[in-house]
């Protein structure tokens, strides 16, 4: 079982580790990183509870090696807000539209959201249909949809302003 | 949306934070990734566990050879049944008692269900015990698996030393005279049969336990479940320790939905070894495990006739229900909540049932989301089809039938007392709320073109909040406190899976002591904070745990009045909490903020009141009515593409009385998360077995859980009235579950009219099987795979070993027996839905046919009198007032030194009884 | 659920990656996006010893026109694959399918190689590759070689490439400026595979169908040509066309079979109806590329 040495960037910070070939860059990042915000619900590729971002793309981090990170800049949603106690737009989104309960599906379904508030011509449609890639066993989808909704308007005008 | 509450504005303070849609004090921590769920608490030399399973239903354990594995570097130990029985555990059902059949953690001899755990691995990461885990070799002698209810019915028992695979029944084979004539007479007779799919739990969080033992006999789990103090009590009982030696500490919980009630085989397996290997064991469930070796629940078939006279109305019914309880349930059931709430919202003047479950070789059978959510499915879906036959509007015929609070109070045909139910009145709310003429010309023109559109109502009630029925069902504790520094704590028993109850219970306390909602915090999730509770079980903490942490904080603001008074030289009345200022009333000069007088109450002794007790801290354990009752009508309208057979749901409203609602967001996402498994059970989910016993849907690419996509916007018509529970709520969590299937499949029932009836709802109902409907032919292929069930009647279909023994004549042989005193000791066992419960009966018969006697059990001793003995045949009624006031009618028969016979026992149906002179 | 242990290699060059496979003797498997492969190691119903990341070989990657048609690099990202302004304008049908793979989060790690290679039936690439005449060019170090998409595949997840191969391309040829796009799927839930699906294209010139191209997917254990359909329909008028025994064609050239989610009889009663409805619609829309 060969080890191998990665370096890549997870939220903000630089990090240097040896990791077998076949560990997934979520349990990379529970395990050895601490970054227990990504969540595993299915290890294959379904639920979405383990989204990140990867370079700025929502990804699965169950469908990823951690070897496979190697010089990327990945974001957790441990450091998706600016500062701590802060919350990103998606967060708060969430938050007042009782978007979550028990949360485990939730640091996925914020981070599809949060990259694609990135991305200008993101609108409420193209946010519902990412959301397809996320499994809530929940929530009936409710809140999410009324936190897309939320969202989509504040994205719509962050745009229109400039 | 309506936000009103229609609790009276008591409290203590102006500001009404009950009823308000506030965020969760959760919700910070969850977004930004700081939960703490079982599988992400690590601590200092914690091994890592996998199991290697059986890959067969049923067989013979021949040979286990584990030596390869246990070189591998990295491997720990490795444990089988034989080993791993050192620390002895005695697994119990969800009611605490111990399971009929023994259940090991590891099976020894006999594997029962494909994924039955054989030889637990433990090693430095969960990948090292993977890889150990497929150098495992285990060899078995096959036996032929037992898989379908049919297949159980036919074939001999599973377990050893039973006598059928009958895990529990209750009622009666033959309907009785009367009702057999009063259905067969009726004007209308008509029959409706379900088939339910079996279905995962599925929370997002799978099961998960992290054990350490703490010296020779204490004992720390992390662990997803319901209720840790229910863990606690559970896991003491089942290791005999005392329950203080056992904390179990559950933060935070990815959802549950009864699967995580107790725990089961492989949590027992980890909870043991940790015992016996003095290092912390972590075992996390992966999703493959998930579904395919986890308890899973609902596989069931019911047929249910019902009789109705020429206006449409009830007159009488009959229903078989059988019930699929795998290979070890979590408590043997027959689930006889389906028949004491089948009708018990209906004028139904006559009522009777056969329930059974059956042991099978597949996956146990756990708790979901309204167990006994089938009654609701096949009555509903009964009287649209009694509508079309009879040429009435299904609004029409419920509303000739349903209990209105005009008819009330009244006792329902199974004995169920109902005075505070409306779900006639929600039904009318609904009916106002949706233009039913103007639909129906939608319809009609939408046929026109050949686009099928249909709309589906039901309505239902639930029993909610129970409590002081059975040993787990307790009430609730809140334990208040105002700190020194004037923020409010509190320690409640109740625990969230995702209810939100730190939220709700918040709003609870800052509504009653007038504080700030930010400045209440609410403390669960750890086995040592806080009293007993069951947990989220029954829909019960919104109403136990919201009343105990009303009346609690009620206390709490009498003896800040009482305090203030005394200090401010006022009456008590005048004294008011508002927003965490104390004020005197008419003296705004004296109002103080609640710290201040906090800290009278604690530091300065001589400044408080005579016999005051220093501190500002109160606490009450709230023992509710048994039961609260809540009720719904729910309407869908749905588009059915008759080319397809695929199902849009364009529309679902939902107008359900919860009594106060504490926080809308909370009530509404319970409903919609309720009704989101119920689109799933009816449109999408299933977990098949093929006929080897294998799980064929293995991963979430072949169980289909409702996306974004499948479930619509839902409408809310909040018709509430308080409960007449401490603070008037209703318990919400189940109902979308079990009002959501029957309302859906009426819609497409409805749009699929034209074409023919539903003759026999088999769900899911998959584009393939709605083509079936269309076309009227077996396009999907369950025709074919399952026409004995479709032919053979249930009850017909049974070899019934254990059937009562025909009551005798007159026989010289029973004289003779009679002429042997019955008096004496007899060893009893009632078989309850809550389990075997085991008693000594001892007659004494006065001569002249008339008999006495007395009852005892674990629960106590009870006399009797009255009966009368009559060629063998004993009968006697016995009052009881546990778990509620009941009359238990027995019916036995001895010959020689043998009883068998039954008991009618009210609501619950007839039990049989079994025994011999002791 | 974790993956059995194996090496794991990088190499820089698609002579690296070949040198590699052909030493590995059938032990190597190369992952691409690995949203198919990952899962299948994770289950571990794939136990390769070592894994080849071609993710960071330059030349199998982007999307490039070439003479007689376009040429995809198999490490192409499906979600910049659908962003692509070349394939919008030349492929529309190739667009269309590819916006029904997976999800957003997938699609942003998956390649068009990926979904190429694997040959899922019930997938909508490797029936696009078919139904569009695409050719897969393969290297080894024995050589390279080009197969027809039809030929490539030989049953669920069975393909002609060799254990010691790797697509190097894989090359759609040019359709004409406004050929029209045939695409229709039914699944369960957006991101599925289909329960029933066909795509491809149609070029009418002259009042008269010139050239087509269909496949069904997930009516089959490969993508499933409906060669005797397009027999049918070349040279014909759109109008005089008879749907409804064009559809019992159709179905006939598919071999549809049970399983989890849907009957055989499912398959092949909803084929016929999505054939003629796909057709009518394309016919009758002229969504045009
Ligand atoms: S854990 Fe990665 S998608 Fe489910
Ligand atoms: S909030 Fe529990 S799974 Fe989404």
């Amino acid at each position: 079982m060969s080890e191998y040495r990665v370096e890549m960037k997870v939220n903000g910070r630089r990090v240097a580790e040896a990791v077998e070939a076949r560990t997934s860059l979520g349990d990379f990042l529970r395990l050895k990183l601490g970054y227990t915000g990504v969540h595993m619900g299915c290890e294959h590729g379904v639920c979405g509870a383990c989204t990140i971002m990867v370079d700025g793309r929502a990804v699965r981090s169950c469908l990823m090696l951690a070897v496979q990170a190697e010089g990327s800049e990945v974001l957790t949603v441990e450091g998706l807000a600016d500062a701590q106690d802060a919350l990103h737009p998606a967060q708060d989104a969430m938050r007042k539209a009782h978007g979550l309960q028990c949360g485990f599906c939730t640091p996925g379904v914020v981070m599809t959201l949060a990259s694609l508030c990135a991305d200008r011509r993101c609108d409420e449609q193209s946010m519902v249909a990412a959301m397809s890639g996320h499994i809530c066993r929940c929530t009936g989808y409710q809140g999410i949809r009324r936190a897309i909704t939320m969202l989509a308007a504040e994205v719509g005008s962050a745009g229109s302003d400039t | 949306m309506s936000e009103q509450t229609l609790i009276p504005s008591a409290g203590s303070g102006a500001a009404r934070w009950i009823g308000k849609r506030v965020e969760r004090k959760e919700d910070a921590r969850l977004l930004t990734g700081r939960g703490q769920y079982t599988d992400d608490v690590v601590l200092p030399g914690m091994l890592h566990v996998a199991f290697a399973r059986s890959t067969i239903a049923h067989g013979r354990i021949t040979r286990v050879e584990t030596s390869v594995a246990a070189e591998l570097p990295g491997v720990h130990a490795i444990y089988t049944a034989r080993e791993l029985a050192a620390q002895p555990i005695t697994m119990m059902s969800f009611f605490f008692t111990p399971s009929e059949v023994p259940i090991t953690p590891l099976a020894g001899e006999l594997v029962q269900y494909v994924g039955d755990p054989v030889v637990m691995v433990i090693a430095e990461t969960r990948a090292i015990a993977e890889d150990a885990v497929s150098l495992i070799e285990i060899d078995y002698e096959e036996l032929s698996p037992v898989v379908t209810i049919a297949d159980a019915m036919a074939a001999a028992p599973i377990h050893p030393g039973t006598e059928t695979n009958v895990a529990s029944e209750i009622g009666d084979e033959e309907p009785e005279e009367d009702l057999a004539q009063a259905l067969q007479g009726a004007h209308c007779l008509l029959t409706q049969e379900v088939v339910h799919q079996r279905i995962s739990q599925a929370p997002m969080e799978n099961r998960a336990i992290l054990a350490t033992r703490e010296g020779p006999e204490e004992l720390t789990l992390y662990i997803t479940c319901q209720s840790p103090h229910n863990i606690a009590r559970w896991v003491s009982l089942a290791l005999g320790l005392p329950q203080t030696a056992i904390r179990v500490i559950a933060k935070d919980v990815g959802g549950s939905f009864g699967l995580k009630n107790t725990p089961w085989k492989e949590e027992c397996a980890v909870i043991c070894a940790a015992m016996l290997f003095g290092r912390p064991l972590k075992w996390t469930e992966d999703r493959y495990e998930a579904l395919t070796a986890s308890n899973q629940c609902r596989e069931a078939q019911m047929r249910l006739s019902a009789a109705l006279d020429a206006n449409g109305r009830l007159v009488a019914s009959h229903a078989v229900y059988d019930c699929n309880n795998g290979a070890y349930p979590q408590g043997a059931d027959n689930n006889i909540a389906v028949h004491m709430f089948l009708w018990a919202a209906y004028k139904m003047p006559a009522y009777a049932f056969l329930s059974r479950g059956w042991y099978t070789n597949t996956n146990g059978l756990a708790a979901y989301r309204g167990p006994w959510a089938m009654e609701s499915l096949i009555r509903e879906t009964l009287l649209d089809k009694a509508a079309r036959r009879l040429g009435i509007d299904p609004v029409e015929i419920r509303r000739r039938n349903l209990v209105y609070l005009k008819d009330q109070p009244a006792v329902s045909c199974m004995g169920i007392p109902v005075d505070d139910i409306t779900p006639g009145e929600c039904l009318e709310k609904l009916v106002a709320h949706f233009d039913f003429a103007a639909f129906r010309k939608e319809q009609a023109q939408a046929r026109e073109q050949s686009r099928y559109l249909g709309v589906g109502i039901a309505a239902y009630i639930e029993p909610t909040g129970s409590a002081g029925s059975m040993v787990t069902m307790t009430g609730e504790l809140a334990q208040v406190r105002i700190e020194p520094t004037g923020r409010v704590t509190a320690m409640m028993s109740t625990h969230s899976q995702g209810h939100g109850t730190a939220t709700t219970m918040a709003q609870c306390i800052a509504d009653r002591l007038g504080v700030a909602y930010d400045d209440v915090t609410v403390f669960e999730g750890d086995s040592s904070r806080g009293g007993f509770g069951p947990g989220a079980a029954g829909s019960r903490q919104g109403v136990i745990g919201g009343g105990a942490a009303i009346r609690a904080s009620e206390m709490l603001a009498d003896k800040v009045r009482v305090l203030a008074a005394h200090l401010f030289n006022a009456s008590p009345e005048s004294v008011s909490i508002e927003d965490g200022i104390v004020h005197i009333a008419g003296a705004p000069e004296m109002s103080r903020p609640l710290g201040e007088i906090a800290n009278i109450a604690y530091a300065e002794p001589d400044r408080l009141p005579p016999g005051f007790e220093a501190g500002l801290e109160a606490q009450f354990r709230y023992q509710p009515p048994p039961m609260t009752l809540t009720s719904a009508a729910h309407l869908c309208v749905v588009e059915v593409d008759t080319d397809t057979g695929f199902v849009k749901i364009l529309r679902w409203i939902s107008s359900e009385d919860c009594g106060t609602v504490i926080n809308p967001g909370v009530v509404e996402g319970q409903i919609s998360g309720g009704l989101a498994q119920a689109i799933g059970m009816v449109l999408l989910e299933e977990m098949p077995y093929d006929a080897r016993g294998n799980p064929t849907a293995a991963t979430f690419k072949d169980y289909l859980l409702p996306a974004i996509s499948d479930v619509p916007v839902f409408e809310f018509i909040h018709a509430n009235t308080p409960s007449k529970t401490i603070g008037g709520m209703r318990g919400v969590g189940e109902g979308g579950a079990i009002i959501g299937p029957p309302t859906l499949v009426n819609a497409i029932a409805d749009a699929l009219s034209p074409f023919g009836e539903i003759e026999k709802l088999v769900l899911p109902l998959t584009p393939a099987r709605i083509l079936d409907i269309v076309e009227q032919r077996d396009v999907s292929g369950f025709g074919a795979s399952h026409s004995e069930m479709a032919t053979a009647p249930v009850a017909d279909a049974v070899q019934e070993p254990e059937a009562p023994p025909p009551m005798p004549e007159n026989s010289q042989e029973q004289s003779a027996a009679e002429a042997r005193s019955i008096d004496g000791d007899w060893n009893m066992v009632l078989k309850t839905p809550m389990g075997p419960q085991p008693m000594v009966v001892t007659f004494a018969t006065d001569g002249a046919g008339g008999v006495s006697g007395m009852f005892s059990s674990a629960e106590g001793s009870q006399a009797f009198d009255g009966g009368r003995l009559d060629a063998g045949r004993v009968r006697f009624d016995l009052k009881v007032e546990k778990p509620m006031k009941i009359t238990l009618k027995y019916d036995l028969l001895i010959e020689g030194d043998i009883v068998s016979g039954k008991c009618k026992m009210g609501m619950f149906g007839s039990a049989k009884v079994t025994g011999q002179r002791a | 659920m974790k993956p059995a242990p194996f090496d794991y290699v990088r190499p820089a060059s698609i002579d690296e990656a070949c040198t590699i496979l052909s030493e590995a003797g059938g032990g190597a498997t190369v992952i691409a996006g690995g949203q198919t492969l990952v899962p299948l190691l994770n289950l571990r119903m794939s136990q390769p010893f070592v894994l080849v990341d071609i993710g960071a070989i330059p030349e199998l990657r982007g999307v490039d026109r070439v003479v007689g048609g376009i040429r995809v690099g198999p490490m192409t990202r499906q979600a910049d694959a659908l962003e692509d302004q070349l394939l919008a304008q030349h492929l529309p049908a190739f667009v269309r399918a590819l916006s029904h793979v997976g999800h957003h989060q997938t699609r942003n790690r998956g390649t068009i190689g990926g979904s190429v290679a694997l040959g899922e039936p019930a997938a909508e690439m490797p029936a696009t590759a078919v139904a569009l005449g695409a050719e897969i060019e393969i290297a080894s170090i024995r050589g390279t070689r080009r197969v027809p998409a039809e030929a490539f595949y030989l049953g669920p997840y069975m393909t002609v490439l060799e254990p010691d191969e790797l697509v190097t391309g894989i090359i759609y040829p040019d359709w004409p400026q406004g050929h029209l796009v045939v695409f229709q799927e039914l699944a369960q839930r957006p991101g599925d595979f289909a329960l029933v699906g066909m795509v491809g294209a149609l070029v009418i010139e002259g009042g008269l169908i010139q050239r087509v191209g269909l496949s069904w997917f997930g009516m089959g254990p490969t993508p499933m040509k409906m060669r005797r359909v397009e027999a049918e329909l070349q040279g014909k008028a759109p109008d005089a066309l008879d749907l409804k025994s064009l559809s019992r064609l159709a179905v006939s050239d598919a071999a549809p079979f049970d399983d989890h989610h849907a009957s055989a009889e499912y398959r092949r009663t909803v084929g016929g109806r999505m054939f003629t409805r796909s057709i009518g619609d394309a016919l009758a829309l002229g969504e045009v590329a």
